[in-house]
């Protein structure tokens, strides 16, 4: 446990677009061809963030991809957040607006940019050197680690599901 | 209800919300379908009631698509982008006549009950805009158009759905309302007749008023309901006149992330005075969205960061770097890296290797001075040239590793000049005097012009003019040098004065501060002669290990790097525990650190026994660099000076009186050349 194959992947990553639906959650499932990585679940929400000019609130758009890393054999958050003018928040905005206090925040060591694996443009992720060794802790209740995957590293960028997906899993 | 208690219902206002792949698809269809062509053409935005934010009309690639496809939970809103070829045309254009003109439209689908086969006709908005393609800049205005009609009187408090009697059987009717009419539709709500259900607004019926709440996905998350409303009121009273002075109920329906629809919103309104659409000439319009600064007029956007491939490369540049400083070393200051100028004499494979460690470390100005052009057996160890530029035969160093430079980083400013450094000892012919003289000033301007100069040549005395101005024009100058498997890297002593603390004393240790520190010839007593002269071919093109010209010129990039970071920079003192006293590792611990460590005077190192010392020498008062002899007599005769020294070198010795100290020292000197066997050398 820990790790998954691609097709592991993608059978969880259906499974839990289903259970969004079911929710009425609007997560997507985008799929550039049948080629492995190219499907991965997208989700977008808006959120305030302080920081505008006058340090008022600001609307942005987080558009957050849960993809399949080759390399690493998990799921791997990317994410790219853009103001109402369609201007992309650059690295110290996005470091500003999700970036707790403390430096002792798991954040600092894997927040990062990365090429996006299917979109080939540079997006924002957390990196996924720790990710099997994460999961592996949940292996034995989770039968779907893209939805454990989610639940842990979602908070991190303000990404929280409903605690009805956790209803909803099969513990069998 | 009391007329006292009627206040004037408000609304919020649209907001814009414009995904980068709006303007992405806009500059593809420009350049490759609309060209000059400035043409309106039918866009589609969305907005959605669930879970809203704001009150927001949003824009996407898929606006452009001849097919309305609205993401899921959200609806459409149609469109007209009228984008304008040069930003005059942008801003002459008569904004009142275009909000008239869009205002009439809404109008005639109002009138003619278009809007009651498809509602979404009655969010009409548009966009005026100018791409200017070569910035990634755009300047838009959105306009959501709506007749100014007589104001809507609120009747008493607004009410949640849940809060209604019967709200149970309301919702359960809307909840089986189908989702393409979800934008606009009528709740028939007959308790009498024990009918509920929810219908298509096609099925308006004028005189049914009193049991009807008019319903509407409603994107606002503030009390006042959404803009749309006011056309949704104001088309209503169009198609029923008789509605004028009857209290009217809207119900807005408003979701939260699980789609509960219990907090929706219901406002009873009453329009006093009747309007007659159809006389559209009389109608005046409102909708032109106000920018961020709450102003009437358009916005900008630059879009460079995430469209023009150079910008977009720079930021990918920076993240490791931002990294380093977010993550590891708070204090690094990013800045002053990028503002350095750097000027590299020597394009071969040290000049090569450094120019490629400082565009690593985010340098943005790099300028390459070398005469030499590329040959075959360079661009396996000069990393910044292929084959192919040997086999052109005529591709010059320095303006070749410059081009390359800016093929890796676009966003950096290279420059190559491809130069002779006149070399004390070298006699210059009475034909090139007039080329040396322009030469001469070239340096001297390129020298003036940066802020740090490395020494990377491959010979002693080509380094002697780089140095001799480095300190006339009190620059920081970083040296590496390399034997066989042996390399020197290390900072001259500065010339700049400058007050401050000088370093402190720890015992076990000599501290030299940074204005006393020696430069490369301060441990010479020879001038620099024709080295090249009488030498066999391995002498002259040197041989050394490979790995020896990367490690020298990573040190000598970290080196200034660590420098530059140095609150006193130039000026920071060198350490070196003295030896023969004991203890003298334990005095080495002692060494106080800057930012990135130690800043050492001089790194030397060899392969064979993969060891490093950290020498720390004084300035030699009779220097044939650096000594104030030889900068005042340069400051004073300027090239003339320089052209005895070409002359023969034998003039340095003189002027700085070393041909006496040569003659009394010779026994040390030749020590000191058994034990730092350190040639001059970089290959060619």
């Amino acid at each position: 446990m820990g790790d998954l194959s691609w097709k592991d992947f993608l059978g969880q990553a259906k499974q839990f677009l289903e259970m969004s639906q079911k929710l009425g959650d609007n997560w997507m499932l985008e799929q550039k061809d049948s080629n492995e990585p190219n499907t991965y679940l997208k989700y977008s929400q808006k959120i305030k963030c302080q920081g505008g000019k006058d340090n008022s609130a600001e609307l942005v758009s987080v558009e957050y991809h849960v993809v399949f890393s080759v390399s690493y054999q998990v799921p791997m958050l990317f994410f790219q957040a853009h103001r109402s003018d369609g201007s992309l928040l650059d690295l110290e905005a996005i470091w500003r607006l999700f970036m707790p206090e403390s430096k002792a925040s798991d954040l600092h060591q894997i927040l990062t940019q990365m090429d996006h694996p299917v979109l080939f443009r540079p997006f924002m992720a957390l990196h996924p050197c720790r990710t099997a060794e994460v999961l592996k802790q949940f292996g034995k209740p989770s039968s779907n680690q893209v939805l454990t995957f989610i639940s842990l590293y979602g908070p991190h960028v303000q990404l929280y599901l409903p605690n009805a997906y956790g209803l909803g899993q099969d513990f069998t | 209800m009391s007329t006292e208690n009627e206040i004037i219902l408000q609304f919020a206002p649209w907001e814009s919300f414009v995904s980068p792949t709006f303007w992405h698809k806009l500059a593809e269809l420009k350049l490759d379908h609309d060209r000059l062509s400035d043409s309106k053409r039918s866009i589609t935005g969305h907005y959605t009631n669930r879970n809203a934010s704001g009150c927001l009309l949003e824009v996407d690639y898929t606006a452009y698509n001849r097919t309305a496809q609205p993401p899921k939970f959200s609806h459409c809103a149609i469109g007209t982008i009228y984008n304008k070829n040069t930003i005059e045309e942008f801003k002459a254009l008569d904004k009142l006549q275009l909000l008239v003109d869009e205002g009439k439209e809404l109008l005639a689908d109002m009138c003619s009950g278009g809007a009651l086969r498809d509602p979404s006709l009655l969010t009409r908005f548009f966009v005026l805009s100018f791409a200017d393609l070569k910035c990634h800049s755009y300047y838009y205005w959105f306009a959501f158009p709506c007749p100014l009609t007589p104001t809507l009187k609120l009747q008493g408090a607004v009410r949640k759905l849940r809060d209604l009697a019967n709200s149970s059987s309301y919702i359960t009717a809307l909840k089986a309302l189908p989702t393409e009419s979800q934008n606009f539709f009528i709740l028939y709500a007959n308790v009498e007749k024990n009918v509920v259900e929810a219908r298509s607004l096609s099925s308006l019926d004028e005189k049914e008023v009193e049991f009807c709440y008019f319903g509407f996905a409603d994107p606002s998350e503030y009390e006042h309901p959404a803009w749309i409303m006011r056309n949704y009121a104001a088309f209503l009273l169009q198609q029923c006149p008789s509605f004028v002075g009857k209290p009217l109920k809207f119900l807005g329906l408003r979701q939260n992330q699980q789609m509960n629809i219990d907090d929706s919103l219901v406002w009873q309104v009453i329009q006093t005075e009747a309007c007659d659409l159809s006389q559209s000439e009389d109608i005046k319009f409102v909708g032109w969205e106000l920018n961020k600064n709450g102003k009437m007029g358009p916005r900008m956007v630059c879009m460079r960061d995430s469209m023009d491939p150079a910008k977009l490369a720079e930021n990918s540049v920076n993240l490791n770097l931002k990294l380093m400083k977010w993550r590891l070393v708070p204090d690094l200051n990013l800045e002053i890296i990028s503002q350095t100028k750097c000027l590299l004499f020597g394009a071969g494979t040290l000049g090569c290797a450094v120019a490629r460690n400082l565009l690593s470390w985010g340098f943005k100005h790099i300028s390459l001075l070398d005469s030499g052009k590329v040959g075959f057996s360079n661009p396996v160890r000069q990393n910044l040239y292929t084959h192919a530029d040997a086999v052109a035969g005529n591709r010059m160093k320095a303006t070749t590793a410059a081009q390359r430079l800016k093929d890796i980083n676009p966003s950096a400013e290279m420059a190559g000049y491809v130069l002779e450094i006149p070399m004390p000892g070298h006699t210059i012919g009475e034909s090139l005097v007039a080329q040396t003289k322009e030469h001469l000033e070239v340096i001297e301007k390129l020298v003036q012009d940066h802020d740090v100069i490395f020494l990377l040549t491959d010979s002693r005395e080509s380094r002697w003019l780089p140095t001799l101005l480095g300190a006339a024009k009190e620059k920081i100058v970083i040296n590496a040098a390399l034997g066989f498997d042996s390399y020197l890297v290390m900072r001259h002593g500065t010339t700049r004065k400058e007050t401050g603390d000088d370093g402190q004393e720890i015992e076990g240790l000599k501290c030299i501060n940074g204005d006393q520190l020696g430069c490369y010839f301060c441990n010479d007593v020879t001038a620099p002669g024709n080295s090249l002269k009488d030498r066999t071919l391995d002498q002259q093109c040197t041989v050394t290990r490979p790995g020896v010209s990367n490690i020298a010129a990573s040190y000598a990039v970290e080196l200034l790097v660590a420098l530059l970071q140095h609150p006193r920079k130039e000026l920071a003192p060198a350490y070196y525990a003295q030896s023969g006293r004991g203890k003298s590792e334990e005095a080495e611990e002692k060494v106080p650190e800057g930012l990135l460590g130690i800043l050492p005077h001089s790194i030397r190192g060899m392969l064979c026994n993969y060891e490093n010392i950290l020498p720390a020498t004084q300035k030699f008062a009779q220097c044939i660099a650096c000594s104030v002899a030889v900068l005042n007599q340069y400051k004073k005769e300027g090239h003339a000076f320089l052209f005895k020294t070409f002359e023969t070198a034998k003039y340095l010795e003189d002027l700085t009186g070393i041909s006496e100290f040569k003659r009394l020292n010779s026994e040390i000197i030749d020590f000191d050349d058994e034990e730092f066997d350190m040639s001059d050398s970089d290959e060619d």
